[in-house]
């Protein structure tokens, strides 16, 4: 009983262990921290590997008419597995884990929302481009047959 | 691990289960339903043994979705939860077991069907 | 006169961190009935594991299930769908997969006993062994480079490796952690409020732990010998020094040695799992489709944890089965709090260790 008032008073003395964090930036991250996603668009061969393998989906492939490709990557959707880079061809290259800290995002940047418009414009540039390829291959074999 | 699987008719599953379950030699692990579709629904009454390796006995019973299915809580008291569990999520009907433990008591959803 | 009185315990109580309801009946202070509500936070994880998620991702949403045995939870996914590929994993990912849910034992424990000195109205002692815990957190940072949601364990292996510089981190964190462990010990069996106070409050006999089905700490305080690192041949348990802890009265000081002595028993095998790492490669190509019925149990801090998973050679798998400690060990709380003191509620609950995010799922 007396041992552990005696400790409890001691500990009054000692240093914190928390800290203040956003004031505060001394958060010693060991070392290959999962940190963000990052990458080199000139690298990138557009195989769309990445996208297949993330479990939340975070990295989303735009499909323009005439054929390349445009992708997001949100950071807040993210889980920092590295499935991506395992996934990645050119792993290092293209696409890498970094031991970078993911920020916290402000109201202003409405993340959020822009991400939904992005999904929900990249699922159908997917469509049209897979009709556009679809009525173009049902053209030309109607082509061969006349 | 390997199961044993015991396949039984759910007529006699409380009569199997009776002479099968002794609370000092089988652990009772859970009841478990699978939706097999067309109407038919998969239940299993899962059991390992104490202090043995890997001896894990599951009795699986094939039902329609419409059959009231007999409770087994009076043979072993722990079965509540995991019968309510089941009742919620397959809406199936099992003697004594309420609705609403993840769900409302009036929902009319059942999640882990197949065909909805 | 005798008067019957309905008090509720939660969602919201200020001895509760976690959203469970109970609602006891009690005469005079003594609680008689009590009834749980224990649904608040489903998520409907197993029906997403069968039909949002392809069978390759589902170990990342397991994960999710729990914050605190988020290892536990993707281990037993990936055992089970390794089973039904038919691959087994080599010696090393066998170590290393243990080492971390050794890691994962000692702070869940650890934080059970916070908690537990908490309702003794001890807060120093909680803010004692939170700090305490650090050493293992950081650990489990330095392994798997997440802090919470480890991502450690991957199909056909393990994420990362551990480097010698790990190595000497882990030594130089368990041996500083061993002598604290061991001070607690002293504590929790000669301090008034950790020992005498909770002697013969929360008692589960024996036989109610038979008919009720009590499982993990909870079911070795009542001198019921079970634990699935000793039922089940998954990993090589025995080669590194467990050993299965029990008491026998079953009460809440009970429950505290047993938590104690066996974060004691989970640093002797994580020294001894990193000083005999086999060699090998840590992640393998696993092929194929999962096909069947398989079951797997792994001990989580908690008690075992089940899983039933059956698939059928597509990308979604038919039926992911997830049975957690917790929610089997609600009938045998149940019973343990009838008969007690309405002013013992809280002690008893927080040394349960009840984790409704995986009850609820």
């Amino acid at each position: 009983m007396i041992k552990a008032m005696m400790q409890a008073f001691t500990n009054l003395f000692k240093p914190v262990h928390t800290v203040k964090y956003p004031f505060e930036e001394d958060v010693v991250l060991p070392k290959d921290y999962r940190g963000l996603i990052e990458y080199s668009e000139d690298d990138c061969i557009f195989c769309d590997k990445c996208e297949k393998a993330c479990p939340p989906k975070s990295i989303v492939f735009y499909q323009h008419p005439d054929g390349s490709k445009e992708y997001k990557y949100n950071a807040w959707l993210c889980i920092y597995c590295g499935e991506c880079v395992r996934a990645c061809p050119k792993p290092g290259e293209a696409l890498w884990q970094s031991e970078k800290k993911p920020l916290s995002a402000t109201k202003e940047q409405d993340v959020n929302n822009e991400w939904f418009v992005w999904q929900r414009a990249a699922a159908e540039s997917r469509e049209n481009h897979a009709a556009m390829k679809k009525a173009a291959k049902e053209k030309k074999r109607q082509e061969k047959e006349s | 691990m390997p199961i044993r699987k015991v396949e039984i008719r759910l007529e006699d599953m409380l009569d199997e289960l009776t002479t099968f379950y002794d609370a000092k030699v089988w652990h009772f692990l859970t009841v478990n339903g699978i939706d097999l579709g067309d109407g038919k629904i998969e239940l299993q009454w899962i059991f390992s043994k104490y202090g043995v390796k890997d001896e894990t006995v599951l009795f699986s019973a094939v039902t329609a979705y419409e059959t009231k299915v007999p409770s087994v809580v009076s043979l072993i008291p722990s079965a509540t939860l995991s019968e309510r569990e089941i009742v919620d999520m397959f809406g199936v009907e099992i003697e004594g077991a309420a609705k609403g433990l993840y769900l409302d008591e009036d929902s009319l959803t059942m999640p882990l069907r197949c065909s909805l | 006169m005798k008067k019957v009185v309905n008090i509720p315990l939660g969602s919201q109580h200020i001895s509760l961190l976690e959203p469970i309801r109970f609602q006891f009946t009690t005469e005079n202070e003594k609680i008689i009935e009590v009834g749980a509500d224990v649904g608040f936070v489903h998520r409907g994880i197993e029906k997403a594991c069968s039909e949002t998620f392809e069978w390759k991702k589902v170990g990342y949403v397991v994960a999710r299930v729990c914050g605190l045995c988020a290892i536990t939870h993707s281990l037993s996914y990936t055992l089970a769908v390794e089973r039904l590929l038919g691959y087994e994993a080599n010696e090393r990912i066998k170590y290393l997969r243990m080492l971390m849910v050794e890691l994962d034992r000692i702070h869940s424990h650890m934080l059970c006993l916070a908690h537990v000195s908490e309702n003794a109205g001890f807060e120093a002692m909680f803010m004692q062994i939170m700090a305490d815990r650090e050493l293992v957190m950081d650990i489990q940072e330095a392994i798997s480079g997440n802090r919470v949601q480890f991502d450690y364990i991957a199909i056909g292996g393990v994420n990362r490796d551990v480097t010698p510089e790990l190595v000497n981190m882990i030594h130089k964190n368990l041996d500083e952690l061993r002598p604290k462990i061991d001070d607690l010990m002293e504590r929790f069996s000669n301090n008034w409020s950790l020992s005498l106070k909770y002697k013969g409050v929360g008692v589960l006999t024996l036989d109610e732990a038979y008919i009720y089905n009590a499982l993990g700490p909870l079911a070795r305080a009542s001198g019921l010998k079970t634990d699935v690192r000793a039922e089940s041949s998954d990993f090589p348990y025995e080669d590194v020094g467990y050993e299965m802890i029990f008491e026998s009265s079953g009460d809440i000081y009970a429950r505290n040695m047993v938590r104690l002595r066996e974060i004691i028993n989970s640093i002797t095998m994580c020294e001894n799992i990193i000083d005999n790492l086999p060699t090998g490669e840590i992640i393998e190509k696993v092929k194929g489709k999962p096909e069947g019925e398989v079951v797997v149990r792994v001990e989580a801090p908690r008690g075992e944890l089940f899983y039933l998973v059956k698939g059928s050679r597509k990308n979604f798998l038919d039926r992911v089965r997830i049975k957690t400690p917790t929610f089997s060990a609600i009938p045998a709380m149940m019973e343990v709090f009838k008969g007690s003191e309405y002013a013992d509620a809280p002690a008893i609950l927080a040394s349960f260790d009840p984790c409704m995010s995986c009850t609820a799922k």
